[in-house]
């Protein structure tokens, strides 16, 4: 369905048709209802391959220890610091699209929103993985991070950036878990009230914690859910702020410059929504959710790819244009080593994927192209990850001092890991789509035409 | 749901006490800038500086706000939309206001000395970009698309009101477009140009989203100020509410918040490195009383305006709008002189040289927004978005 | 057994039906009752005459306590108990505690009001309402509205609510309490719950220990006080003797110690041949002879060398260093007699370092010339 003409005065539709409440909830719980499709199980397998290939490479590393990555003086920093930040990137999409579409009132992200959430939470713990394990020895790291009281006689450094990232991501995976999780609670309700088993009846009335879909209830729960989406959003942009400041406190030429925060946030939203616009295909076909997640949504998510993908190029040029005005060599010199030195097959990947071809989006025909718009999010994708990389090999292979300049080669090792953190992440969600609704029954009822009371009784204008 | 022609006020006499004050404020402001420039040619240029870069704030900022409503679709705002479009029309006003700085760039600007950048490598390096030639195209191509822009931004609006054709809405949507990129790139140069590089030495990659979102917000409380003020005493249409304002109050609670994000960014980064290349900038505002300006801003930018919009109601209540539209625009002034005086003097100055301008600009502000409210309706009425705007709820 | 009402309930079929009724109960005065929709209605909290919820005061507390808390501990820590001067900016560093602070803030605010509005608001967990598993909770769970009127609302009587409801339109039907509920008892503070969550607080904390320290002894439960180490005078099982402390092995030498492989019954004269003084007769090595000959030898040999110390004439009346056959020595023997000991005299390989040997060898040298000077030793 295209629509030629647009009518301004009237609203567009959230779901396509008039579908009933029941016909929802008959559509959302059937995959979890139903026995899973091969389609299903062969994914499964193929994520599952990935995620032992990242197992393997995982206990290897834990064996051995950090040697067995490519990493080296002067490039420290490898494919674990890139893979973190390129996983909590992805991870901000979800808390975009559930919390501060939410505050902007666009009722278009109702059925995407409760997959996108549980993509942030998966995605947050495939980055935890990676800034866990390369501390070398993440058994000390995961306690002694944490500012509890002990017998060192020395408390964490609270000034340090690194120090900042914990505080940082356990508050954005708990707040999200828990924002999450409050969102499901009247879903595990309807679950529970459908339930044909006693197993599961008992396992949702647990999850459901009781929930009677009171309208007493109900108010403090929507009070609660824009309390929750009101901090969000500010923790979404706290987060990748506090990411980027682990490079742009530092005095490296390329890393320090005050544009990063917002830049980062931009980054992550950009690749965040390519990677949900990418698994929300997928599902939208495998689950026939069309009249639910409508070419519209779509559309809006590919306009929203243009707008962070633009702002991701305006801080390109902003820091290439400073790095020339600012008259400092070494700064100046990073930017013509990124672009042609020995990695600048990196900057270009990393210059197409994001600046070019979102300019595709441009055209409303491709917008609405759901081949397009699947291939041209994994470009995206890849060029937010070679943007990491970029900005984190370049920057540290080759600084201040040229005698201590060198090269970093990852190993089999390092892409290991990244194969499986992808595996991880998709088997997480393959697993999600199966257990969990997929889309938020409380909310997608809400929001089709009929279901909210044509004389509007908060009395607003009227008695 | 009434007939829309029943309820909207599409053109009404603006209160005589507004057009006398905007008139008055202009008066006593054109005497002052008069005397300032009598006494003390090179202070007033300073002052001038800010009372151009303010005004174009709020005029950019509300031409950024009309091509936002139109590329987000949203509808909250379009009953309003008039208030901006009146608003942007300051933009000839502002670029007048920058013709005594055009002519007098060696006062204001250290790199336009040619023996200072002779004498200095870094200058010399910058040349290129910083000489008045280039300074004078950018600034009229800048200025230029701006005017431009609005231009045809007002003539699809206006048109509309005419003839209601949606098409001039699809128009307009695809003008945003274009818009906010250029918007991004000039404001950030505009940005550059006028005030960081009054330092030549410095800089920063995030300056340009600095002044963006000082501009966002000051054009933002000028037109919250101005729906308030007026919808309490009956324009626009009958039964505004607090359905329609609290968006307002959310928007500027949003944009301070985002404001204090990038102001603290750019502080913390450049603090926490402490490259002296970088850092006397935040220096020379932390010393000689200009501390206490510092100070003045993270509490009056941030703090009390934060906690003034904190709460859901106090996003609806008129009164707490006003005031807090009020202190924002303050607040807008107090953050250009913090970036610009300190180039003129190292201890904060205030006498009646930095009242001119300020009581000049607001007072433009009433005269224009009175004037154009006599040529042309407040409201859009031929906008297709305009009833759901009206029956806009929570 | 005689059932007890908990309330009469009914269903309505559109969002405009419950508005309208939740407005009339409202009206009718009804204070105990309650709407149930499958997702929140617009308007129905001015339609049942509902106040703001409190939650609010809740968020705003919690984000205080928690900011406060969090940078007051952070100052503490770097002004108080552990200043450090880190990036070279002073103990108290407000920027840079920022970030943390925030977090804190956020994380406090969103626990505490999900907390609160569980445990307070909602008073959930709750499984055991009368209105679970009622064919009035499967249709508001899916695609209907309902209302209940409670029975211990002073204005019930179960006739006139059964008609009032019937007259707005409603599938009206009656919901009594079950035995479960009647029995209700808030779970949260029964013994055996306590006594549960003790046991398994026990069981974890235990276990935990067990494993981490005992059987994997790996970090951070490896307490620095408990090293697998031998500690000084302890026994060692890792010995098959059991002792801790082990003698050095054969052939240790201390750090500078130079092996004298000649024995005390070696003569002095044979060894002396294959020894040679390493060291000249340097005014600074002659002045430590000097010390140490005073200090060592001249108890017994005297001052000047010539057993005229006050042990002379008794025993063990050492002999004079002048003598024919020790000015016929070479340096090496006297250094043998000085290091291994002759007779009653002890070795004094231990007091007297090597180099100390030597230097008293010359000094005695020096003492046997000036007893014998030559004529020559003028010039």
């Amino acid at each position: 369905m295209s629509a030629t003409v647009i009518d301004y005065s009237k609203e567009i539709p959230v779901v396509e048709g008039v579908p009933t409440a029941a016909s929802l909830d008959a559509a959302i719980s059937k995959p979890i209802d139903e026995f899973p499709h091969r389609n299903w199980f062969i994914g499964l397998a193929i994520t599952g391959t990935m995620l032992l290939i990242g197992a393997i490479s995982l206990g290897w590393l834990l064996w051995k220890g950090v040697g067995i990555w490519g990493i080296n003086q002067p490039v420290a920093w490898g494919f674990d610091v890139v893979n973190f930040v390129f996983w909590v990137g992805i991870g901000h999409a979800g808390t975009l699209i559930s919390a501060i579409l939410f505050l902007l009132r666009q009722k278009w992200r109702t059925g995407i929103a409760r997959f996108a959430e549980a993509m942030t939470l998966f995605a947050v713990l495939c980055a935890v993985q990676f800034v866990l394990f390369h501390t070398g020895r993440p058994w000390i790291a995961a306690v002694w991070l944490l500012p509890y009281p002990n017998q060192h006689g020395v408390w964490v450094n609270f000034t340090s950036p690194l120090m900042w990232d914990v505080f940082a991501v356990s508050t954005y995976f708990t707040v999200s878990a828990v924002f999450w999780y409050v969102g499901l609670i009247p879903d595990f309700a309807t679950l529970r009230d459908r339930a044909t088993t006693k197993i599961k009846k008992l396992v949702y009335s647990i999850l459901s914690l009781g929930w009677r879909f009171s309208n007493r209830h109900w108010q403090h729960y929507e009070r609660a859910y824009l309390i929750m989406a009101g901090f969000a959003t500010p923790l979404v942009l706290s987060v990748h702020t506090i990411v980027s400041f682990d490079f742009a406190v530092s005095v490296l030429p390329g890393w320090h410059t005050t544009i990063f925060p917002p830049y980062f946030v931009a980054g992550a939203i950009f690749s965040g929504f390519a990677m949900v616009q990418n698994v929300l295909i997928i599902t939208r076909k495998a689950f026939h959710f069309e009249h639910l997640i409508t070419m519209d949504t779509i559309e809006k998510m590919n306009k929203i790819m243009l707008v962070t993908g633009m702002m991701v190029g305006y801080a390109y040029s902003m820091e290439f244009f400073t790095a020339w005005y600012s008259g400092n060599q070494t700064e100046l010199f990073v930017f013509v080593n990124r672009a042609f030195g020995p990695y600048w097959w990196a900057y270009w990947i990393m210059f197409a994927c994001n600046v070019f071809s979102p300019q595709l989006f441009w055209f409303k025909k491709i917008r609405r192209s759901l081949l397009a718009s699947f291939i041209l999010s994994i470009f995206v994708n890849i060029g937010m990850w070679f943007e990491r990389f970029v900005i984190v090999v370049t920057s540290l292979h080759r600084d201040f001092l040229p005698s201590s300049w060198g090269m970093f080669v990852p190993t089999v090792w390092d892409f290991g890991l990244l194969i499986g953190s992808f595996g991880l992440f998709f088997t997480l969600v393959l697993l999600f789509i199966k257990f969990l609704p997929a889309i938020a029954m409380s909310e997608i009822k809400a929001v089709v035409p009929g279901a909210q009371p044509t004389h509007h009784g908060n009395g607003a204008h009227h008695g | 749901m009434s007939t829309i022609e029943s309820i909207i006020i599409p053109k009404k006499e603006l209160p005589s006490n507004f057009v006398k004050a905007g008139w008055g404020l202009v008066a006593v402001g054109v005497v002052l800038v008069i005397i300032s420039y009598a006494t003390d040619t090179h202070r007033a240029l300073f002052n001038n500086l800010i009372g151009f870069a303010f005004l174009a704030s709020v005029a950019v900022g509300a031409l950024f706000f009309i091509a936002l409503e139109y590329i987000a679709g949203a509808v909250w705002s379009t009953p309003f939309r008039r208030v901006t479009e009146f608003l942007a029309s300051l933009l000839p006003l502002a670029i007048i206001l920058a013709i005594p700085l055009l002519m007098n760039m060696h006062e204001l600007f250290h790199w336009s000395h040619s023996d200072a950048v002779a004498a200095d490598p870094i200058l010399k390096h910058k040349e290129p970009y910083l000489n008045e030639q280039f300074f004078l195209i950018r600034f009229v191509v800048v200025l230029g698309a701006w005017l431009l822009f609005f231009y045809l931004f007002r003539r699809n609006s206006i048109k509309q009101d005419v003839d209601k054709d949606q098409k001039h809405t699809k128009n307009n949507i695809t003008l945003s477009a274009i818009f906010i990129p250029f918007f991004a790139i000039s404001v950030s140069l505009f940005a550059i140009d006028w005030l960081m590089s009054l330092e030549p030495h410095w800089f920063s990659t995030i300056f340009g989203i600095y002044y963006f979102t000082g501009t966002a917000i000051c054009a933002l409380a000028v037109t919250t100020f101005l729906v308030v003020s007026l919808s309490e005493k009956g324009y626009f249409f009958k039964g505004v509410n607090e359905n329609h304002y609290y968006s307002f109050g959310a928007l500027l609670f949003g944009l301070l918040s985002f404001w204090a994000y990038i102001a603290f960014s750019q502080f913390m980064l450049i603090w926490y490195a402490n490259l002296p290349e970088e850092n006397f900038w935040f220096i020379a505002r932390w010393e000689n009383g200009w501390e206490y300006i510092s100070i003045a801003m993270v509490l009056l930018h941030f703090w009390v305006p934060y906690f003034m919009l904190l709460s859901r109601p106090s996003k609806m209540n008129v009164g707490n709008l006003k005031r807090s539209s009020l202190l924002l625009v303050f607040v807008h002034f107090l953050d250009l002189y913090w970036l610009v005086m300190p180039t003129y003097s190292k201890a904060p100055v205030f006498s009646y040289f930095e009242l001119a301008f300020p009581l000049l600009t607001i007072g433009l502000i009433l005269v224009v927004f009175s004037l154009q409210a006599k040529k042309y309706n407040m409201v859009p009425v031929g906008d297709p978005k305009l009833q759901r705007g009206i029956d806009f709820h929570l | 057994m005689d059932k007890k009402l908990y309330a009469v309930t009914a269903l309505f079929k559109t969002p405009n039906d419950i508005i309208a009724a939740a407005k009339a109960v409202r009206d009718a005065g009804y204070t105990k009752f309650d709407v149930h929709t499958p997702y929140p209605v617009h308007g129905m909290d001015r339609a049942m005459g509902l106040k703001e919820t409190k939650l609010g005061f809740v968020t705003l507390a919690a984000g205080i306590l928690g900011a406060v808390g969090m940078i007051s501990f952070a100052s503490w820590v770097a002004s108080v108990d552990y200043p450090q001067v880190i990036g070279g900016k002073p103990y108290w560093s407000w920027p840079a505690f920022v970030p943390v602070t925030y977090e804190i803030a956020v994380l406090s605010a969103v626990l505490l009001t999900v907390g609160a509005m569980i445990t307070f608001f909602l008073k959930f967990p709750n499984n055991s309402h009368p209105l679970h598993d009622t064919r009035y909770m499967k249709a508001v769970s899916s695609d209907t509205f309902g209302i209940a009127i409670q029975a211990d609302d002073s204005k019930f009587n179960e006739q006139e609510v059964n008609a009032f409801l019937k007259k707005l339109g409603g599938d009206v039907e009656p919901i009594y309490y079950t035995e479960e509920f009647l029995n209700f008892k808030p779970q949260m503070f029964e013994p055996k719950f306590i006594l549960l969550l003790v046991g398994v607080a026990l069981v974890a904390a235990g276990g935990g220990y067990f494993t981490w320290n005992k059987l994997l002894f790996m970090p951070p439960f490896d307490w620095m006080m408990e090293q697998p180490r031998v500690n000084a005078q302890s026994k060692s099982e890792f010995f098959a003797d059991g002792f801790g402390m082990r003698p050095p092995v054969e052939g240790t030498v201390a750090r500078g110690f130079i092996p004298y492989p000649y024995k005390a019954t070696d003569r002095a004269d044979s060894v002396g041949a294959l020894l040679a003084n390493p060291f000249l007769p340097t005014k600074k090595v002659l002045e430590l002879g000097k010390q140490k000959y005073f200090t060592f030898c001249s108890p017994c040999h005297g001052n000047f060398g010539n057993g005229d110390s006050r042990l002379q004439g008794q025993f063990p009346n050492p002999p004079t260093l002048h003598s024919d056959k020790v000015r016929q020595w070479p340096d090496g023997a006297i250094f043998h007699v000085i290091t291994v000991g002759q007779n009653v005299m002890p070795s004094y390989q231990y007091q007297i370092t090597r180099e100390e040997r030597w230097a008293i060898v010359h000094y005695v040298r020096t003492l046997q010339r000036a007893l014998n000077a030559k004529e020559s030793d003028l010039q």
